[in-house]
């Protein structure tokens, strides 16, 4: 049994079926992307595989134990930064710090706290309230959050969807290189609209048809050497492959137009996929 | 062109009390006898706005010695109220049921005033001071509990998700997230509830006699020195404003958080 087993989950909002039949199994150490569109279910999905919410029908488990809130062991990114505004960047990432270690010292949570914010690159600006940072940094704040507390889950809720390219490529970067120096091996569940950015994270990539009664395609392995990165990714025989496997699929079980979607509002930035053919 | 705005921004405010100025002394020429015109009234004042904080008798004391006794008693009424108010709004926001059990009856509570509230205070405490404090808190409470629940109920997704995914415990869930994020709301609350507080010490002061503006104000218009009772009127004006405007400055330094 994997690590991480989603066994057919449906979930409805009202008479709308969001979710049908989704399998999903991800082993220890994996980073596992879902690609989708935009109102495709994305974060439905994501939430239910990380106990934020709950499926209608089927089963989710995480080390063979069925899941009930979300896990301890587990941290989450989400794409809106949901960094505490009155609180300073070293402050916001201490509170996951003295959730997750309640037994330790002051001097220890502040010196993990510290070295979180070191990792991302954000030791000058510790003392900086969310409000006083551009995006990248707020968003890197909510990246050291999750790792401060040595997680072995990590949810990634479109984490880059709010960021220019730029900005987007270098925190992938970073990204990868955290995942790879943590403590323990970390298990990845990312959600993105941006084919690439999957491409240049994950061991294993899954489509999400679009919405509503979206289902999850066959996995498609990533085998390309790492550190990848989004020129290397740009030309690279097998990740042209992906891309068009990806269209493929998204293309084809496309039922009908996915715009009457989910009730946040939809950024029209990310209506169309992107994928670069 | 900067010139002629910061003229105006002056000259304006001045031409309005300028007005008003002569509305009063035109009043008090042609209309009633009895009203004491400005320059009178100074006259008649003066002692008690030059030295104003000297102590002469029980009720004649200097302006501001008058003022703080009820402000003081403002401020005792104002945070005995804002002590029940913030809890009792915390709870109809967080909770349907509480909610529905006790809107009603706060709506109903709600609109009373202060001369309503006085003797059932004087009843319960059998003396003034208390009654007092009882009947500001009772009738200044309402704007910070209503406040409060429209702030908890405001409170984004995205935070009360953050407390989930850190498992913060129901504690520091309140007091790291729930109430930093209604803290502005409560602000705007507390704002409105001092402006109440300090209509309703006038009223209860003069009702109960007790020593202040509002008694103060009472005792005058009793022994027929009108121009004490303007001089009254100005003052509760002058400190009322810069009440509101103290909680303003409060309220921008909590909302540029």
């Amino acid at each position: 049994m994997s690590f991480i087993e989603l066994e057919g989950v449906c979930k409805c909002y009202g008479p709308r079926r969001v979710l049908r039949n989704v399998n999903l199994s991800v082993e220890r150490g994996e980073f596992v992307s879902i690609v989708g569109c935009s109102a495709s279910g994305k974060t439905t999905l994501l939430s239910i595989a990380s106990g934020l919410r709950q499926a209608d029908h089927g089963s989710v488990s995480i080390g063979g134990k069925a899941l009930a809130g979300f896990p301890r062991q587990a941290a989450i990114v989400f794409q809106s930064y949901s960094l505490l505004p009155w609180f300073t960047a070293f402050e916001n990432v201490r509170l996951a710090v003295e959730a997750a270690f309640p037994d330790w010292t002051v001097a220890r949570r502040n010196e993990k706290t510290e070295a979180a914010l070191r990792m991302v690159g954000l030791g000058q600006a510790m003392a900086k309230r969310p409000s006083q940072l551009s995006g990248g940094m707020r968003q890197r704040v909510a990246i050291a959050r999750a790792f401060a507390v040595d997680p072995e889950i990590l949810f990634l809720d479109e984490p880059f969807g709010a960021l220019d390219a730029l900005t987007r490529a270098t925190l992938q970067q970073e990204l990868a290189r955290l995942c790879q120096v943590a403590e323990r091996p970390v298990t990845v569940v990312a959600i993105t609209n941006n084919v690439d950015e999957a491409i240049v994270l994950s061991d294993r990539i899954f489509a999400l048809s679009k919405g509503p009664e979206a289902t999850l395609g066959t996995a498609i392995p990533v085998s390309l050497p790492r550190p990848r990165t989004a020129a290397t990714v740009l030309h690279d025989e097998q990740a042209v492959r992906i891309r068009v496997k990806i269209a493929q699929y998204l293309t084809s079980h496309s039922s009908k137009p996915a715009l009457h979607g989910r009730p946040e509002a939809i950024p029209s930035r990310a209506l169309a996929l992107e994928v670069e053919a | 062109m900067k010139f002629r705005q910061a003229l105006a921004g002056l000259l304006l405010p001045f031409a309005g009390i300028l007005f008003v100025g002569l509305l009063w002394t035109f009043l008090s020429a042609k209309v009633s006898k009895d009203l004491p015109n400005p320059i009178k009234t100074w006259e008649e004042s003066k002692l008690y706005v030059l030295k104003p904080l000297e102590k002469r008798g029980e009720m004649d004391q200097g302006i501001l010695l008058l003022a703080s006794y009820s402000l003081k008693r403002v401020a005792q009424g104002f945070v005995l109220g804002a002590i029940f108010a913030v809890p009792l709004g915390f709870l109809l926001g967080s909770s349907q049921l509480f909610f529905k059990a006790f809107d009603p009856t706060i709506q109903v509570l709600r609109p009373i005033s202060p001369l309503a509230w006085l003797p059932l205070g004087l009843i319960l405490f059998r003396q003034s001071e208390p009654a007092a404090l009882f009947t500001i808190a009772l009738c200044s409470m309402w704007p910070t509990v209503i406040n409060t629940m429209h702030g908890v109920r405001a409170i984004p997704q995205d935070y009360r998700n953050v407390a989930r995914v850190l498992q913060l415990s129901a504690w520091s869930t309140f007091t790291k997230v729930l109430f930093p994020a209604t803290l502005p709301y409560m602000f705007t609350g507390f704002r409105l509830s001092l402006g109440i507080a300090w209509l309703v010490i006038v009223a209860s002061e003069m009702l109960t006699g007790t020593p202040g503006v509002g008694g103060f104000l009472w005792q005058e218009y009793n022994s027929l020195v009108y121009s004490h009772i303007l001089l009254c009127i100005l003052t509760i004006g002058v400190v009322g404003f810069a009440l509101d405007r103290l909680m303003g400055l409060a309220e921008m330094r909590i909302r540029a958080v």
